[in-house]
């Protein structure tokens, strides 16, 4: 490949993740909206919330480690999007593949988890306590999910899972092939976006007792950011996996957001379980669905 | 004189250094040099990518000849010893050391145990048959005996516990040794390995047993892992770390020699256990998932951080065996270089860590706390090392990991793989405890004068990160000695680049993942400095309380108990089965024990003679 194209791929992509996770957040509150009989945000409203939130006149920081920790958690997000193929872009996804993109994704994961705990309040790291502890629920039937993928698809190369599906038309796509997979498969992204039933570790609706606690202005914004990444890298991930990823940028982009609704959609009409309950649920009926369909695919 | 022989003479020398002239400060650094010197005299043998060298000198005993001789994998093997021998010295060679003596030890002890086992297992992996190996084995027993008993009465009872273990784990071996010798005639590596072919399923599990069970004990596999923690975690600073970098896996070295060389990865599928579906390698890696799995979780249990990472270094060796026994190409190569990752990491968390005990005098998670104020570089050392022990992008450790994982799904193994990823998840929330407590959160105010770790220590410390990251972005040169191992002991060799592993089928390139991990931290910086207003600098008593007033002599740490949500659901599966068991052992022999010593103070000595006799004469009858 041309370097220059291959340069120009690695901005792109990133930079496409940034606004299609924007439009993303605008979806999800604009379902909340819905669901909730209200008129929801105007369109630009998540660039407003990020211009605002940096625009800030104070800005707290707790540190260096509280700002290196909002740079990791976008940064880690910024990388992890170019090893996930787009339509015409693959970016650096053979050099990495499903297990480096899964390890990458956690990058910010540990920058959050490091900036809250310089904040020295203890209730942001009670925050951490729980989303790490919820990781440990949700990465099972995960981890269930991606080796069922990768065994089922005999490569752990993104772009040629994206091939295969493609040639050989919907029969082909993970989830005809694997369904069970795929429902497991969106249990643990209910989890890893941290949405309800199971956002407790992030605790939005009570901030003063998780993670965000001591986050405002850009630290917020910063976390906004990766809020958009994250949103996006989970919807992307999926389609690429179960979906036969995006054959152009019109079916990819429609395939995309019809995944992340199902989870958006599902938050907003669910209460919340404590954590307990959460690892409690994760490690049953996911798992047992996984299982089972990795029973069906191996030899 | 073979190079081999300077080898041998050099690792001796420093032992003979040490002991004569272990008392004077100035022989710390000419240690130092000294074990610089022994990595040269082992780079002068050129075993790992030439031939194996034989060592000109050798001794008979009964009829049997011992002799030495190098090659690829003791060149591995000992290329990790001596350097973990070289950092460890180095950093010793300091402070420490003056505050060793402060404490009221003595530097000769010390330089002298770390010698004598550096010294050992130079031998020990120079073995060229049964009963040298058999030397090495206990000279390193005794050796590590020596480092961990050094540490004053808690230590001296964690060495006498690993004592009985090494002792029981040595008959082992030479019951194995003597089954070996019935059958071959001979105690040579190459009669041995002739003979083991023809070993019938039933002796080959008795084998396995005695020689497994023997090697394990060094490995801390289990059941055989108990001893390791305290004895590695109450042994004085540099030598915890050169024990948990290095130490163990002379189990593993021998499990490679004899099992993976010998026996071979392919016999061990062919033998089944009867009425059951597994094969003899299934058994084995189920039993390194085992260890990578509960070692972990008693090891976030943890409020020591010694003993915390102690724990660690048992849970990681399963990962080495797990690698291993999978025996495709990828696979064992990221076992092999897993132990080369591993004792970087180890070594490092542990000096970072004992630089925080030789600053604030305690290693207890619950009494420290925002020291990264304080000890910045300490911190960054602890950082580097925590993601490479969590097999995070981008260090070492996520290298070798993900080459165990690429092999678990490429053989179709789904529950190990299952297996070794919650062991990696425990690892990472154990290791954001390890960090959390000591370095973010509130800074106690008995350390806000508390100054950075001394020179003397972070200068071994931040070159042990720098291989840690330069062995995670760079994996090339590491993969290409762990190729010339495998050539040598008979496994597929890892078809490898610069930047990591060619696979047709999703590989890896860590050059282009590093680099573009640090582009994105680069993009993140300027969207976070870049725009928006400028960050003012708080107090950390200044935060969002609800409420309260916060004061510096409230205690406002979230420490104790850090994962309280999950211990309330995992914690009743926490059940001390094998402290219990080791109990009941122990237990039992303390009976026998009691039983003999009755027998012999009590019964009278004639009818003893009279028993002993009777059972001679019907045996010679029989």
């Amino acid at each position: 490949m041309e370097w220059k194209t291959l340069a120009l791929e690695l901005v792109l992509m990133p930079l496409v993740a940034f606004i299609v996770g924007m439009a993303m957040v605008l979806m999800m509150r604009k379902i909340a909206a819905k669901l909730q009989r209200r008129v929801g945000p105007p369109l630009l409203q998540p660039l407003y919330d990020i211009v605002k939130l940096h625009a800030k006149q104070t800005q707290v920081s707790h540190g260096l480690i509280h700002e290196i920790g909002i740079v990791m958690a976008i940064g880690g997000y910024v990388a992890a999007e170019t090893l996930l193929p787009v339509p015409g872009m693959n970016g650096i996804a053979a050099q990495g593949g499903l297990i480096a993109l899964l390890y990458m994704t956690m990058i910010p994961s540990l920058g959050l988890a490091l900036g809250v705990g310089q904040c020295a309040n203890p209730n942001g790291s009670i925050g951490i306590s729980r989303a790490l502890t919820a990781m440990l629920a949700y990465d099972v039937p995960l981890v269930i999910v991606i080796f069922g993928v990768a065994f089922h698809y005999g490569t752990i190369n993104l772009v040629d899972m994206i091939a295969t599906q493609q040639a050989g038309g919907v029969a082909t796509w993970g989830a005809a092939q694997m369904p069970l997979l795929a429902i497991a498969g969106l249990f643990a992204m209910q989890g890893m976006l941290g949405k309800q039933p199971f956002e407790i570790y992030v605790a939005p609706a009570e901030i003063a007792t998780g993670p965000m606690v001591e986050m405002g202005g850009k630290f917020l914004g910063g976390l906004f950011v990766m809020q958009c990444f994250q949103l996006y890298t989970a919807a992307v991930l999926y389609v690429t996996l179960f979906l036969g990823g995006g054959e152009n940028w019109a079916t990819f982009l429609v395939k995309s957001f019809a995944v992340l609704a199902i989870p958006v959609t599902i938050a907003m009409v669910f209460p919340r379980y404590r954590t307990e309950d959460l690892v409690r649920l994760m490690w049953k009926w996911p798992v047992m669905l996984g299982l089972l369909g990795l029973a069906f695919i191996l030899p | 004189m073979t190079p081999v022989d300077s080898l041998f003479l050099v690792s001796g020398l420093t032992l003979v250094v040490a002991l004569l002239f272990g008392r004077q400060r100035l022989t710390a650094s000419l240690l130092v040099a000294l074990y610089g010197a022994q990595f040269a005299a082992l780079v002068q043998t050129g075993t790992l990518f030439g031939d194996p060298v034989t060592a000109s000198f050798g001794v008979t005993v009964l009829d049997q000849p011992m002799h030495w001789r190098y090659d690829a994998l003791s060149w591995f093997f000992a290329m990790i010893t001596i350097g973990a021998g070289f950092f460890c010295a180095w950093y010793a060679a300091g402070v420490w050391q003056e505050a060793h003596v402060k404490r009221g030890h003595s530097p000769w002890l010390f330089h002298v145990a770390l010698a004598a086992n550096v010294f050992a297992m130079v031998v020990l992996l120079g073995s060229g048959d049964f009963l040298s190996l058999f030397l090495g084995w206990e000279l390193v027993s005794w050796a590590s005996f020596l480092l961990m008993a050094l540490g004053g009465r808690a230590s001296g009872r964690a060495a006498l516990r690993y004592l009985t273990y090494a002792f029981s784990g040595a008959m082992a071996i030479l019951g194995a040794m003597a089954l070996l010798y019935t059958q071959a005639g001979s105690l040579e590596y190459a009669q041995v390995g002739a003979a083991i072919p023809k070993l019938s399923a039933g002796q080959l599990w008795v084998l396995l047993a005695l020689l497994g069970g023997g090697f394990a004990v060094k490995m801390g596999l289990l059941p055989f892992h108990l001893w390791q923690a305290p004895a590695y975690a109450e042994t004085p600073g540099p030598g915890s770390a050169f024990l948990g970098a290095i130490s163990a896996r002379m189990g593993l070295y021998a499990i490679i020699v004899v099992i993976v060389s010998m026996v071979g990865v392919a016999r061990l599928v062919d033998l089944s256990i009867p009425f059951t579906f597994l094969s003899g390698r299934d058994l084995i890696a189920w039993i390194a998932a085992l260890t990578v799995i509960l070692p972990t979780y008693t090891a976030l249990q943890q409020h020591d951080a010694r003993y915390l990472l102690a724990w660690h270094g048992i849970g990681q060796g399963g990962y080495m065996l797990l690698g291993l026994v999978v025996g495709n190409a990828v696979g064992s190569a990221g076992g092999l270089l897993h132990i080369f990752n591993y004792a970087l990491t180890q070594a490092a968390l542990l000096m970072a860590v004992f630089a925080v005990v030789h600053r604030t005098g305690t290693a207890d998670l619950n009494k420290l706390g925002g020291l990264v104020a304080r000890m910045p570089l300490t911190f960054l050392v602890l950082l580097f090392g925590i993601i490479s022990l969590a097999g995070l992008p981008p260090m070492a450790g996520f290298v070798s990991k993900w080459m165990i994982y690429r092999s678990l799904i490429t053989e179709g193994m789904p529950l190990l793989f299952v297996a070794a990823i919650v062991g990696t998840l425990g690892t990472i929330l154990s290791v954001y405890k390890l960090i959390h407590n000591i370095f973010l959160g509130q800074l106690r105010l008995e350390h806000e004068k508390v100054p950075e770790a001394p020179l003397s220590m972070l200068i071994p410390m931040l070159a042990l990160s720098t291989l840690i990251f330069l062995a995670g972005f760079m994996p090339g040169p590491a993969l290409s000695w762990v190729a010339e191992v495998q050539r040598l002991v008979g496994l597929p060799q890892v078809q490898y680049s610069l930047g990591g592993v060619v696979d047709p089928r999703g590989g890896l390139d860590m050059i282009w993942l590093v680099s573009i991990l640090l582009a994105g931290f680069g993009v993140g910086a300027v969207v976070f400095y870049g725009f928006g207003g400028k960050s003012q600098q708080v107090h950390q008593l200044n935060n969002y309380a609800g409420g309260h007033f916060l004061t510096a002599d409230v205690r406002y740490q979230y420490s104790d108990n850090f994962y309280a949500g999950l211990m309330h659901l995992i914690g009743p599966w926490y059940r001390g089965a094998f402290r219990w068991i080791e109990d009941g052992v122990g237990g039992v022999v303390d009976l026998l024990s009691y039983a003999m010593n009755w027998v012999y103070r009590s019964v009278q000595p004639l009818v003893f003679l009279l028993a002993t006799t009777v059972a001679m004469l019907v045996w010679a009858a029989v």
